[in-house]
């Protein structure tokens, strides 16, 4: 009896188990059927208009986010069923690429990092779905910093800073260098902490360990103009603005956007570039 | 004063009031719910037959090959979890092994922290079965009873009673770990925080609101499973 009942405990492990085992390798090899499946021409979205019902993915307090957010139901809007709120565009992209979620709305420079990535399986849409104005923010009553700020991003644009950077990071030009801080450069003002969210390709992004991309290279420029050294602080993007607010980071630049919701909360220093949001769905 | 009172019903408007965002926190708080039921529910189970093959290993003396086999396979799942970050766990869950299905995130949730629990609960199970002194086996045994009846009648009863604390203590952590699955974009009530403060851009208020309903969330467990073993404990003298 005792050998029954162990044997038929054991069969029922083993079965689980098994069942584990075997759905973990055959979804793994259903995800490669699938992904040579969609990449063969599986494109259900071709416009704006397609994506009515359909599910979105977007990153965390991100435009993406608020604009979607509002269009869930809005027959004025994208009518789209529902919005699936990631910590990282790379989880809603990878989502997306296993057929988790129907597109992902995320700004164009991003989206392009993703498809270059995945050329044979994404494609970006060709009607943008929005233009903004991308500025760096800085905690309301800190005019000071503000103001210091913009006069140095006025002077950075003037003399062709900010031109060299962009054709670095968005233009792509070979051999352009962006920005590197100049011989002799001091900092008689101590240091200034930028809190950024690093999974943001070209605007910011982790290279053999270290944060880059365009907006790091631009702060950089200006705290050197203003006589500061720039400390960078990685974290959520949705935690940038409390921490810019508590003061735990004298700045935020992360490619974000200036809209009034967060102009109430935070200040804004003048634009630096523009970006626009569109939207990655499978070929 | 009066702006700082202000302060606090713009605040708790903008946190609750504000686009309803109260539905955010009760369907949240659903999705928690579901969450730890069910996953404690297979973690028991699962965590139960684990130390069954366990004891009755430890306990046999002319081992089978099956038993040895299953004895071992036991080991390794607890060692592969107990080894690993819940975290890792989950995503692993999600991104891996239900990688390129389109499925509901509960049940894979559900999925994950309930083998993760088992792992636990198992060890729980084996302490709890392993603190009946063996000589209550054998006073069955000598009475006629074989050994599925004495661990039935004898062992069991007398094991539950031992490890309701500690499956409690589980249950409590179990709730509280599920805040983690706002990683794979489910809305459980840590993720309805997340997004209100993404959208208010103000930490305070979503926080404080999800860390107190947590915390009454675990005084009504702690509530309720007080009140079972208090009948647990009836016959006791």
């Amino acid at each position: 009896m005792k050998k029954f009942v162990a044997l038929m405990l054991g069969l029922t492990m083993a079965l689980s188990l098994a069942a584990c085992g075997g759905s973990a390798s055959s979804s793994a090899a259903a995800s490669s059927e699938a992904a040579s499946s969609e990449a063969a021409g599986k494109q259900t979205i071709f416009s704006l208009d397609d994506m009515a019902d359909k599910t979105v993915g977007v990153q965390l307090g991100t435009t993406g986010d608020i604009y979607m957010s509002d269009a869930v139901g809005n027959a004025d809007d994208l009518n789209i069923a529902g919005v699936e709120e990631y910590n990282k565009a790379a989880d809603a992209v990878q989502a997306l690429l296993s057929g988790k979620i129907d597109a992902v709305c995320i700004d164009d420079q991003v989206a392009k990092n993703f498809v270059a990535a995945n050329p044979d399986s994404l494609v970006v849409l060709d009607t943008p779905y929005a233009t903004e104005d991308y500025a760096a923010c800085v905690a309301k009553g800190n005019d000071q910093l503000t103001e210091a700020m913009n006069a140095a991003i006025a002077e950075l644009k003037n003399n062709g800073t900010l031109d060299a950077i962009l054709d670095k990071y968005i233009n792509k030009t070979e051999g352009a260098v962006g920005y590197v801080t100049p011989e002799g450069t001091e900092y008689p003002n101590g240091e200034l902490t930028m809190a950024t969210n690093a999974t943001f390709e070209p605007y910011e992004y982790i290279q053999n360990g270290e944060v880059i991309g365009l907006d790091v290279d631009f702060a950089k420029a200006i705290c050197d103009q203003m006589g500061y050294k720039l400390h960078v602080e990685d974290m959520e993007f949705d935690a940038i603005i409390p921490a810019v607010q508590s003061g735990k980071a004298d700045f935020g630049m992360a490619g974000m956007t200036v809209t009034p919701e967060r102009a109430e909360s935070i200040n804004f220093t003048d634009s630096y570039c523009t970006g626009v949001q569109s939207i990655i769905v499978l070929k | 004063m009066q702006d700082l009172w202000q302060n606090l019903v713009k605040q708790f408007t903008a946190t609750f009031i504000t686009e309803q965002r109260y539905m955010l926190f009760l369907n949240g708080l659903k999705t928690t719910l579901t969450i730890t039921f069910c996953a404690a529910l297979l973690g028991i189970v699962l965590g139960f037959l684990i130390a069954y093959c366990r004891t009755t290993y430890e306990r046999t003396l002319r081992r089978g090959p099956l038993l040895k086999f299953l004895n071992f396979l036991c080991n390794v799942y607890l060692t592969v979890i107990r080894g690993t970050p819940t975290m890792i766990q989950v995503l692993i869950m999600y991104f891996v092994i239900f990688g390129s299905v389109k499925i509901d995130k509960v049940p894979v949730a559900v999925l994950a922290f309930g083998m993760n629990s088992g792992a636990y609960v198992a060890e729980i199970f084996r302490g709890g079965i392993m603190s009946i002194d063996y000589g209550q086996m054998e006073a069955a045994r000598s009475l006629g009873l074989n050994y599925t009846q004495a661990t039935w009648r004898v062992i069991l009863p007398q094991t539950i009673k031992n490890v309701f604390p500690s499956l409690g203590n589980e249950l409590i952590v179990l709730l509280k770990e599920t805040s983690i699955s706002g990683y794979i974009a489910l809305q459980d009530l840590t993720k309805a925080g997340d997004i209100v403060r993404s959208r208010t851009y103000s930490a305070f208020f979503p926080y404080i609101s999800v860390a107190a309903i947590y915390l009454v969330l675990v005084l009504i467990l702690e509530k309720i499973l007080g009140n079972i073993e208090g009948r647990l404990a009836a016959s006791d003298r």
